[in-house]
């Protein structure tokens, strides 16, 4: 913004000088997205309309996908039937714990990585050896830990928002400005006072977008915490209409996942504009 | 590298199509079957195919794996497979509703007879006082699946002994292993299986046996024959021949393991062709007794018990697991093997 003034602004006061300069149209501008209002819900509707076209006129069997109308059907017997909220509360439940106290680990962790070498010597290798192995794949040791209650779901959910939001902090601390920290040594704060006023706040974006991906992981491995003794829950619902092969069921189940990532997403948006109104 | 010129890609295409011409002329069909090779009842076609029984028959054979009922029921229905061996599932109705399956025939059964399925409690809930079946009311009860045999026996324990299906709390679990491991550990308090699992199972201190099956459940048909719609409708002559070959297999196997008329040295050869693909995992000599375990009876001629079809259906049925409108015509086709 203030380079555009700045350009205009010494362009203009050429001119008062030298008349004889030929005008040079503007070049700046482009490369900047302006928001097109309804464009997404256009071709999100476009595909469901063709989708169900196709389903109408038996160019899609209705083996291989059922018609939109039909899965909007079995999401409105879930809503009649009143089970939506026990399926929609139950894993909700479920995501917030285990994806709250998985982010409030990983961020401690995280900074410890970020901020003291020993932290980082030591953790940081068992951090990148733990990241990789799939949490399915412990599902049954899980089990044997934490029962077949609510422990092993949270605790998959847990296990699988804990290693990104590590690797998300201190990548966000390592990317903090030196200069600022420079800075505020020399106007002599103390080491807690760097952390709190300049650390933290400079590694704010990098654990922000890394939410975003723990988030999302969080939803999937809803389905997999959910293969063991749900009798509720978003994922328990698709799990059990796979097992009926009754894919209307299935198709409603995963809307339902991807209407929580939109709102997940929308709720990461505001925490964005709330906590990092000083970039502004 | 290996290199390959466009002629040379030409003339082996050419060699292809024309070898599986001779085949199509030659007077086998050529058919898929699916087995789940850690189910012994899967065992008679493997003995048909071994003994040359579907070669009899004008069939060439060739087994597909499965790990579970419900990915061969859709390979069933997508025409990948033509003929497998299941429980009846409520994947298999709605596929059934949905005009791609039929149930053709009986498989496994519970036969009085004969040892049967088994009610299993863990240790701690038979030390609680769990000692009967009746004593179930408000137990934990290990299923792999909503609308799976399991659900199916717990729901029938409840009817029988005269408490709400709802007092038994059923825990989907998915695989069997995970099953055993919760069962084993405590997690949850009973399941039922078939008897060469109950039986090392309850051999062991964890678990305890307590009731079976078959006093809950009439003429049980554990398991069924079935193909694709398009097979059954319209080629009549692939179905019999198939079953044809299957119910020798079916003769052999209750003749060598369930009623045990085989002399030894038969039956071992028996035992060894379903080795080739059950517990093939395994030494002979370890598998040897593990497949001769707790063998069910399978349905002679592959006749089925419609009764107890037309009971779970109807109980699939009550639960909402299936649409209101499946009948007994859309789900079964009676044309080729004997009910009762």
């Amino acid at each position: 913004m203030s380079h555009d003034t700045q350009v205009l602004g010494s362009t203009a006061g050429k001119h008062k000088e030298e008349r004889a300069v030929r005008q040079v149209p503007f070049r700046g501008g482009g490369f900047v997205h302006r928001p097109m209002g309804p464009i997404g819900a256009v071709v999100f509707l476009a595909i469901i309309a063709l989708w169900e076209a196709g389903s109408r006129t038996g160019v899609i069997s209705p083996i291989a996908l059922p018609a939109p109308s039909e899965a909007l059907g079995a999401l409105w017997d879930l809503v009649v039937t009143g089970m939506l909220w026990k399926h929609v509360g139950a894993s909700l439940y479920r995501l917030v714990i285990g994806w709250t106290l998985g982010s409030l680990l990983g961020i401690a962790v995280g900074l410890m990585i970020g901020l003291f070498s020993l932290a980082r010597a030591g953790l940081l290798p068992l951090v990148s050896a733990l990241f990789p192995i799939p949490k399915i794949a412990l599902l049954p040791l899980f089990i044997i830990w934490f029962g077949i209650g609510e422990g092993s779901k949270v605790a998959t959910i847990l296990f699988g928002t804990f290693f990104p939001t590590v690797i998300a902090t201190y990548g966000g601390v390592d990317n903090v400005d030196r200069n600022l920290i420079r800075m505020g040594q020399s106007f002599g704060l103390s080491w807690l006072s760097i952390v709190r006023k300049i650390i933290v706040p400079g590694a704010m974006p990098a654990i922000l977008s890394g939410f975003r991906i723990s988030a999302s992981i969080a939803i999937v491995l809803l389905v997999a915490a959910e293969m063991i003794g749900a009798e509720f829950g978003i994922g328990a619902y698709i799990l059990m209409a796979g097992a009926l092969f009754a894919t209307d069921q299935l198709i409603a189940g995963v809307a339902l996942l991807s209407v929580l990532g939109l709102s997940i997403s929308w709720l990461i948006g505001r925490a964005e504009r709330a906590l990092l109104s000083w970039r502004a | 590298m290996l290199a390959i010129s466009r002629r040379t890609f030409g003339a082996m295409v050419m060699v292809g199509s024309l070898g599986f011409m001779a085949c199509e002329a030659g007077a086998a069909d050529a058919i898929n079957v699916g087995i789940i090779p850690s189910l012994t009842s899967h065992s008679p076609s493997i003995i048909a195919e071994a003994q040359g029984y579907f070669e009899d028959e004008g069939l060439d054979v060739e087994f597909v794996s499965f790990q579970a009922a419900q990915p061969m029921a859709v390979a069933i229905a997508s025409g990948d497979v033509d003929f497998g061996l299941t429980a009846i599932s409520g994947g298999l109705i709605s596929l059934a509703d949905k005009g791609a399956v039929k149930v053709i025939g009986g498989a496994l059964m519970e036969d009085p007879e004969v040892e049967g399925q088994k009610i299993l409690v863990s240790k701690a809930a038979y030390d609680e006082g769990v000692t009967t079946p009746a004593d179930l009311a408000g137990r934990t009860f290990g299923i792999t699946t909503a609308g799976s045999s399991f659900h199916y026996m717990a729901h029938k324990i409840a009817d029988k002994e005269g408490f709400e299906r709802s007092e038994i709390s059923l825990k989907p679990l998915q695989k069997v292993p995970a099953i055993i491991a919760s069962l084993k550990s405590g997690q949850i308090d009973a399941w039922a299986i078939v008897p060469n699992l109950a039986n090392s199972l309850s051999a062991g201190e964890e678990v305890v046996e307590i009731g079976e099956v078959s006093d809950y459940i009439d003429s049980y048909q554990v398991t069924t024959v079935f193909t694709s719609t398009e097979n059954a409708e319209n080629n009549p002559d692939l179905v019999e021949r198939f079953l044809a070959g299957l119910s020798k297999g079916i003769d052999d196997y209750n003749a060598a393991l369930v009623d045990k008329t085989m002399s030894e040295e038969e039956t071992a050869g028996i035992v060894e062709m379903i080795h080739q693909y059950i517990y093939a995992d395994q030494p002979l000599d370890k598998a040897d007794p593990r497949i001769r375990a707790g063998a069910m009876r399978i349905s002679p001629n592959a006749a089925l018990s419609l009764a107890s079809v037309e009971d779970q259906l109807g109980w699939f049925k009550s639960e909402g697991l299936v649409p209101e409108g499946v009948t007994m015509d859309v789900l079964v086709n009676t044309d080729y093997v004997e009910t009762h």
